[in-house]
């Protein structure tokens, strides 16, 4: 990979200040204005070190809570020998020369690691030697350490060498060696968490913060049903509302919407309070358009009739339906999960500045390449005239990749002449969100007279997220590897088939996307058959995963595996370490005592985004007649873990998010309108719901580093609703469990 | 016991429930009767007027009816929703527990953080749907309705140890002019009110406190 | 005009005495540090003190605020070192931190009417504080740390 040498910008606003944790910078125009630096040292883009020693680190990915802020920089620091209280940390616009951006499917580490790590070796190596130069040594005995090279007693500080260092010629990846793990003094283990001063004092700065002068607040009367559009408005009353300023009709896209701005009618106006009012003022007669009918109830039935037909064969070993046929007993269950809304607690929002045939974007994107196309588009700028400042995100989960928002700020600051924020309200966020796929599925297992599984047989119905960005309504073979195809089954007959399913609402990806589903059901299943045999669920698990070993593609009966764009021979599927995640859960959780001890136990596992995790719950009754989690237990082998104590977060975390869906559900349509819109209807797990504890092991490993912030959420809806199984002999196979669970 | 001019109007009310206490159990009901009856039944969302109950020859029974019909008003939801005996209040029709979770607190009021005026306003918002009265609060575990009948909210409502220590006209004033009581029938966003106007229910209270403040009997439902 | 005090200050804001106290703080003075997540009190994003109580700034009227105190997350303390602020920090409770500025103004107006909680106190007044990134388990104990309750 070519690595460029690049001058970039260093902002002001209290750099003067230095933390033992590296002081942060968001980039802010109320910090004032970008400085040009000092001359220094540009290795490459990420990293560069002033003549005065400081050193600046840009973390190129979207920091939504993952920490990527606290791991980027500190990856970088350790390569480079960089003492982080010397460090200051920049966030990375969008720009082609960072790579990929993209902020999603838990890549941050995983993609970056080894170029991150190659870009912080390559200045290292090249202060080396220019400290090897002018001692006349040889750089291999030289140290970088403490920000400065080292030989023997003798030392000169990294901003010393910059001058010196800026003159060599930049060493190739292949030329340039990373450190052994033994030396990378920080990293590998807890990192100090970079932004939490920041955070606690209300001084970080999120998308909706960010002020222009002369800046409008819009906010958006858009079609309450997919596909609808703008039939007749009367902006009268609006624009009588004090503050309002300009109405403006945003144009209606046409399918497949991808990232389109939505449609409908933007109200703008200098103060936030009169946006909604001007809104909450207008007129509008929609035209609901070809998605009015949907209604997710018969649209459920609709999903049930598709999997209970043959589909389009995705995975195939030997013969299913001839082992069905003599199987001397057949289990069948049919699973539902409903569509999930993000619900990120910061509501999109987006400023953008449209003059002088410029753009200015400040959005909490996730994407911020394909934000900077979009406000391109949007505007009729090109690329280049379009700058796009990544704030702090309030969560993300996916939603915040598609930069929709971002166009709607680009086209109203174009419209109006002025700034522009765009405001996404909370129910607008409910309602129109890009929602994680609903799904059906029917499982149907052969067990010969041992009870030994014989046959597997899947079918899943999903509308697939291709039909966003395309007239379609097939799931890629990229989707199905979420669980369908990659899951191992040690099972001499197996068969998976796609189901149809029509698309009637934009449909998204959400924290660990398919593999929610999937997981649910195979896991479900899973215990199913345990519970019918009499037998330890934990026992069956490890029965149907089988022995340890490499998993192939023959094995699987498919020809080839995304696996989530890793290739197999870096990233195998290895049943060892699945293996070791269910035993290492259940050894905490004291599965094996649990009836002794009178506790009830569920357990789950699933490999996701290169990832193992296994998920052990306790539930009990509460008082007030429901049921509640009080303890769990996850077990995770992530590889290569490069900030240990952020990870043991995204964990914690992704229970409490796994919970949400799975006792308080997802969105539902009538008539075509999301029917929740507000967290009275679309509710989240609060403090009181959460459990007294939850254990986290992360394995010693130093393997290639997995996915961290998705591969937790899968398996907690599954062992919840196996625990919940054993505690009341209900089996919920419909999420949420509390509309089926009979108190 | 019967020094003060508050006390006096217990003294009548003990009076009338010795008398009350010895008489004969009444047949009882809301329904309408053939003849010098309860006046006839209206919708749901209205109320029968005070006047209409002048009908009701009989004395006790008129006053009997008159409560039965104001209960129509406490066992609404709108009303009930803030009287619980827990100690959390209801929301919505189907009186399902409040969301967010808030508790009572020492002075019905909520705890800190979760005040009930931490969120409630002194009027409903509309944008934000939050229903608002001035001093929004729950009514006192003593003054719980919630899965009462008549006859024990009756008790309740003429015990000067269950009903803040008010007397009878105190009563009327206060379900005829309170402002948190006025919220039932004004609770905006599409909330069901409670039937009637608090105009009408004032009267009804107090028709009933002129005819002797009888209580329904123990099966009686309006 | 509404004249109030905001961490201190004495201010005079000519607004709609209807807005919520959350656009005056965020659109007109600029103190950005409290958020909008619902403006329904439904999340808590939005709380401030409000003469020492807390209140949902999301739907708190100007009106209401008038000749009153309030304070925000950025008046708190004088650089970030409020307990709270403090075992925020140690314990590491933010992830994505858009919650946290209302968790803490809430768990500060909890200390100090309650300087030894209890879980179930923690819980009760916290209730209407929603983290979609689930760091309820920390901000319990951070809550105990900043109190001085030692860990179990």
């Amino acid at each position: 990979m070519a690595i460029t040498r690049r001058r970039f910008l260093e902002y002001s606003g209290g750099l003067a200040l230095a933390f033992a944790a590296g002081r942060v910078l968001a980039v802010d125009p109320r910090n004032g204005k970008p400085k040009r630096t000092t001359s220094g040292f540009d290795p490459n883009v990420f990293v560069h070190v002033a003549t005065d020693g400081l050193v600046t680190l840009v973390c190129a990915r979207s920091e939504m809570g993952q920490g990527v802020r606290s791991t980027i920089p500190a990856l970088l620091a350790d390569e480079l020998g960089a003492d982080m209280a010397r460090v200051t940390i920049v966030q990375g616009d969008a720009d082609k020369r960072y790579g990929d951006q993209k902020t999603d499917g838990s890549t941050s580490i995983r993609n970056g690691y080894e170029p991150l790590r190659k870009a912080g070796a390559t200045a290292r190596t090249m202060l080396v030697a220019a400290a090897a130069r002018r001692w006349k040594v040889s750089p291999a005995s030289c140290v970088a350490r403490d920000h400065a090279v080292f030989h023997g007693k003798r030392s000169l500080g990294f901003g010393e060498l910059a001058a010196e260092a800026a003159k060599l010629p930049v060493p190739p990846p292949e030329e340039v060696k990373l450190r052994p793990r033994s030396e990378m003094r920080h990293v590998f283990k807890d990192l100090p968490l970079i932004d939490g001063p920041a955070i606690v004092a209300g001084k970080a700065t999120f998308g909706a913060d960010v002020r222009l002068p002369g800046m409008l607040v819009a906010v958006i009367a858009r079609p309450p049903v997919v596909g609808g559009r703008v039939s007749r408005y009367d902006a009268k009353r609006a624009l009588a509302i004090p503050g309002v300023k300009r109405v403006v009709e945003i144009p209606t896209p046409k399918p497949p919407y991808a990232f389109q701005p939505w449609g409908g009618i933007a109200v703008l106006a200098d103060n936030t309070w009169a946006a909604l009012r001007g809104r909450a003022a207008l007129e509008i007669e929609w035209d609901e358009g070809p998605n009015a009918e949907y209604d997710s109830d018969r649209y459920r039935i609709t999903l049930s009739e598709s999997v209970h037909a043959p589909g389009s064969l995705a995975r195939n070993t030997g013969d299913v339906d001839a082992a069905l046929s003599k199987a001397a007993r057949v289990i069948e269950a049919e699973y539902h999960v409903p569509h999930l809304a993000h619900v990120t607690m910061e509501p999109p929002a987006a400023i953008a500045r449209v003059e002088g045939g410029k753009c200015e974007v400040w959005a909490p994107t996730q994407y911020p390449q394909e934000a900077r196309t979009q406000a391109a588009t949007t505007t009729g700028l090109s690329e280049n005239d379009v700058q796009v400042h990544v704030t702090f995100l309030g969560g993300a989960f996916g939603r915040k990749a598609k930069s929709d928002f971002v166009a709607e700020a680009a086209f109203l600051a174009r419209e109006a002449g002025r700034p522009v924020r765009i405001q996404w309200a909370r129910e607008d966020d409910v309602r129109h969100d890009y929602y994680n796929a609903v799904n059906t599925q029917l499982l149907t297992a052969g067990l010969d007279e041992r009870g030994k599984v014989v046959a597997w047989r899947l079918r899943t119905a999903f509308p697939p997220i291709s039909s966003t960005f395309k007239p379609t309504n097939q799931p890629s073979a990229d989707d199905l590897q979420q669980g369908i195809t990659d899951r191992p089954l040690a099972v001499p007959n197996v068969r998976a088939e796609t189901c149809r399913a029509d698309v009637h609402v934009r449909i998204g990806w959400l924290r660990s996307v398919y593999n929610i589903f999937h997981a649910f059901s195979v896991n479900s299943f899973i215990d199913e058959i345990a519970h019918a045999r009499g037998e330890d669920p934990r026992a069956v698990q490890l029965e149907i995963l089988g022995p340890d070993r490499i998993v192939t593609l023959a094995e699987l009966g498919v020809d080839k595996l995304s696996n989530y764009g890793d290739s197999l021979e870096k990233h195998p599927i290895d049943t060892g370490r699945w293996r070791r995640v269910i035993e290492r859960a259940s050894e905490m959780a004291r599965w094996d005592k649990r009836r002794a001890d009178g506790r009830v136990l569920g357990l789950a596992a699933h490999r996701s985004f290169l990832t193992y995790v296994a998920v052990v719950v306790s539930v009990v009754r509460n008082g007030a007649g429901g049921i509640a989690v009080d303890e769990a237990w996850l077990a995770t082998d992530a590889g290569t873990v490069v900030n240990l104590e952020r990870a043991r977060a995204q964990m914690e975390g992704a229970v409490i998010f796994g919970m949400s869906h799975t006792f308080h559900g997802g969105a539902t349509m009538k008539r075509g309108v999301t029917e929740q819109s507000s967290f009275a209807d679309y509710r989240l797990v609060r403090i009181g719901e959460a459990p007294r504890r939850i254990h986290v092991d992360i394995a010693t490993s130093d393997g290639p580093p997995g996915g961290i912030g998705e591969p937790g959420v899968p398996p907690v809806a599954p062992a919840i609703a196996n625990a919940v199984f054993v505690l009341t002999g209900q089996r919920i196979r419909e999420l949420p469990l509390t509309l089926r669970l009979v108190t | 016991m019967c020094h003060r001019r508050e006390a006096r109007g217990r003294c009548a009310l003990v009076i009338a429930l010795v008398a009350l206490a010895c008489g004969c159990t009444r047949r009882e009901s809301g329904e309408a009767r053939k003849g010098g009856g309860s006046p006839p039944q209206v919708p749901a969302g209205e109320l029968r007027s005070a006047e209409s109950f002048a009908q009701i020859g009989d004395r006790a029974e008129r006053s009997r009816a008159l409560f039965a019909e104001a209960s129509r008003v406490f066992l609404h939801p709108r009303c009930v929703n803030c009287h619980p005996d827990g100690d959390t209040p209801h929301q919505g029709m189907d009186q399902s527990v409040h969301d967010p979770p808030v508790v009572r607190g020492p002075d019905d009021k909520g705890v800190v953080g979760v005040q009930c005026t931490s969120c409630h306003q002194d009027h409903n918002l509309e944008l934000a749907r939050v229903p608002g009265a001035p001093q929004w609060h729950l009514a006192p575990r003593v003054m719980a309705w919630v899965g009462k009948s008549p006859h024990a909210i009756c008790e309740q409502m003429k015990d000067p140890a269950r009903n803040g220590g008010r007397a009878l006209a105190q009563i009327v004033e206060h379900n005829a002019h309170d402002p948190l009581v006025a919220w039932g029938w004004n609770p905006g966003h599409d909330r069901e009110p409670a039937p009637g106007t608090q105009e009408q229910l004032g009267r009804l209270i107090a028709a009933w406190v002129e005819s002797g403040a009888e209580c329904p009997s123990e099966g009686a439902r309006p | 005009m509404i004249k109030l005090k905001v961490n201190g200050a004495v201010r005079e804001l000519d607004v709609d005495p209807e807005m919520p106290l959350l656009w005056a703080l965020r659109d007109v003075l600029g103190l950005t540090g409290t958020k909008y997540g619902c403006g329904q009190a439904q999340c808590g994003a939005c709380s401030v003190h409000l003469d020492g109580e807390v209140v949902r700034s999301c739907v708190t009227p100007m009106r209401r605020a008038a000749g009153r105190e309030v304070t925000t997350i950025e008046g708190l303390s004088v650089d970030g070192n409020h307990p709270l602020q403090r075992a925020w920090c140690e314990l590491a409770v933010p992830q994505c931190g858009f919650c946290q500025a209302g968790q803490i103004m809430t768990a500060a107006a909890l200390l100090a009417s309650n300087p030894k909680p209890s879980d179930t106190d923690i819980e009760r007044s916290l209730a209407g504080n929603l983290c979609r990134c689930g760091t309820y388990l920390r901000i319990r104990a951070a809550v105990k740390k900043a109190a001085g309750i030692p860990e179990e």
